[in-house]
């Protein structure tokens, strides 16, 4: 579930591996062995890639029982190495957000979108690309990560509750049903705005929504309508559902259709 | 499946101490190979039965990391019960038991039912925390304590039983009153229709509320 379909994507080799890194004539150290070795914070963003655990002691060998996780032969890195230099790049520029957790979901798939380009010349610089385009886009949407801005104008809750007004002038029998259920929209948007809806659809359709939000003058306007519209079209389910069922229906939102969703999302913003 | 009861409870613990692959395995008896980290909460559910009596426990598995602690704060309000999570193989996590007591405590309910769990018990070689530290740390805390490990499923059914059986106990001995708003605790569908008196009503509109 929420899982990349490319998943095994992010553990094939590049085409272009960065070659002054890898070179064994180099002094460089990769980050592989330097996040094994250092007792940086950036260690969390190794292990979190890798999705099994994160653990604290940096002297500490996991067994690492998950074979597609293998780092691999010298000369080769991963795409998921790649990823791990971006976002272990970003925090050390950034240390007032540093690495958060979901980072990763937004930087996946804009490199994935430069690292399957057709046109090589786009492939091989992928890694830049993407690290442009993410300080980009996070410089955007960077208050999202930030925990003392939860509460401020330009904060989660301040979205989340956007989500919920937005959701009222629309649908006002729906919102009251959630209201009632004492469903808040921190038991599900949180994670639905803060990864611009990244973990709730497969990676191809993850990136039309991202082509929809990133056309929009009012991108992240557009995200909160694109969210109400996900709650309107099942609102049938949800009026009719008792509170386990809608957080089901919630966490795991059912509908894989996502034209259906923007179009609905499209039909929210016309009938301002 | 009609239940007895029905609980509200809460698993907490430092990022990466396996709370999320606790409550996969619980629900689906297997291991979450591929865990992401959890942004926000999650949220599953699942009907036990513990000493004849149906209940439905309503879990909610919280992000560990700290940048989502405000948030996570909102989920904790009239929790019942929780699973308290360190990793047996990292210190760091078990010095942080004390905090998330604390919010535990102070957010969800007084009243509530903490279970410690050292989980990754299969990780034997790599332990940082010894069960008899822990186990002294519990009992200081009134805390119940098991070891558990998400990987081969030790214990994980058992931690989630016995915090119910304590808060049935509970409610049995009157220390508990479900009828008390924020307990963490309603009237499942079962009880309600045997129940179905008058003075009951409250009872069913608390249950209509969902939280």
């Amino acid at each position: 579930r929420r899982l990349y379909p490319d998943m095994a994507f992010f553990q094939r080799p590049t085409d272009y591996p960065c070659l002054l890194i890898l070179d064994p004539q180099n002094e460089f150290e990769t980050l592989r062995k330097r996040v094994e070795q250092t007792t940086l914070k950036s260690q969390t963003v190794a292990r979190n890639r890798s999705g099994v655990t994160n653990v604290s002691s940096p002297l500490k060998t996991t067994p690492n029982s998950l074979s597609e996780y293998e780092v691999l032969p010298n000369g080769c890195e991963a795409h998921w190495e790649v990823v791990e230099r971006i976002l272990f790049i970003y925090a050390k520029l950034n240390p007032g957000i540093a690495y958060v957790q979901g980072m990763n979901e937004i930087v996946g798939p804009l490199y994935y979108t430069f690292a399957t380009d057709p046109n090589s010349e786009w492939k091989e610089h992928a890694e830049a690309d993407t690290f442009f385009c993410f300080t980009n886009l996070m410089s955007e949407i960077r208050d999202n990560f930030i925990k003392s801005l939860d509460d401020s104008q330009c904060g989660i809750t301040y979205k989340m509750e956007k989500v919920y007004s937005t959701l009222k002038e629309k649908d006002v029998e729906l919102y009251l049903k959630l209201q009632e259920q004492n469903i808040k929209p921190q038991f599900f948007a949180f994670r639905w705005l803060t990864l611009l809806l990244s973990q709730e659809f497969l990676l191809p359709d993850v990136i039309r929504i991202w082509d929809s939000l990133f056309a929009d003058d009012k991108r992240f306007d557009f995200l909160l309508l694109v969210c109400c519209a996900m709650l309107t079209l099942i609102r049938d389910q949800l009026l009719e559902g008792d509170f386990t069922l809608n957080m089901r229906l919630l966490q795991d939102y059912p509908i894989s259709d996502v034209h259906l969703i923007l179009k609905k999302a499209k039909e929210l913003q016309d009938s301002k | 499946q009609s239940s007895d009861f029905l609980f509200k409870f809460l698993v907490i613990g430092n990022a990466g101490t396996g709370k999320s692959c606790l409550l996969h395995q619980f629900i689906e008896k297997k291991f979450k190979e591929d865990s992401n980290h959890t942004i926000g909460v999650e949220f599953g559910s699942k009907i036990i039965n513990v000493g004849g009596k149906y209940v439905k426990l309503q879990i909610w598995d919280t992000a560990g990391q700290e940048r989502f602690r405000s948030v996570t704060r909102s989920y904790y309000r009239g929790a019942a019960g929780a699973l308290l999570v360190y990793d047996i193989t990292s210190r760091e996590t078990y010095n942080a038991l004390t905090n998330w007591l604390t919010d535990a405590r102070m957010l969800a309910s007084q009243n509530i039912v903490i279970i410690l769990c050292g989980n990754k018990k299969d990780l034997d070689a790599d332990r940082e925390v010894t069960f008899l530290e822990a186990s002294r740390f519990a009992q200081e805390n009134e805390l119940m304590f098991l070891e558990t490990s998400a990987l081969t499923g030790e214990n994980v059914e058992e931690a989630f039983v016995q915090c119910a059986r304590k808060i049935l106990n509970k409610i049995e001995s009157g220390e508990l009153d479900p009828e008390r708003m924020g307990s963490g605790i309603q009237y499942g569908d079962a009880a309600l229709r045997q129940l179905r008196s008058p003075r009951r009503a409250q009872a069913q509109s608390a249950q209509e509320c969902g939280c």
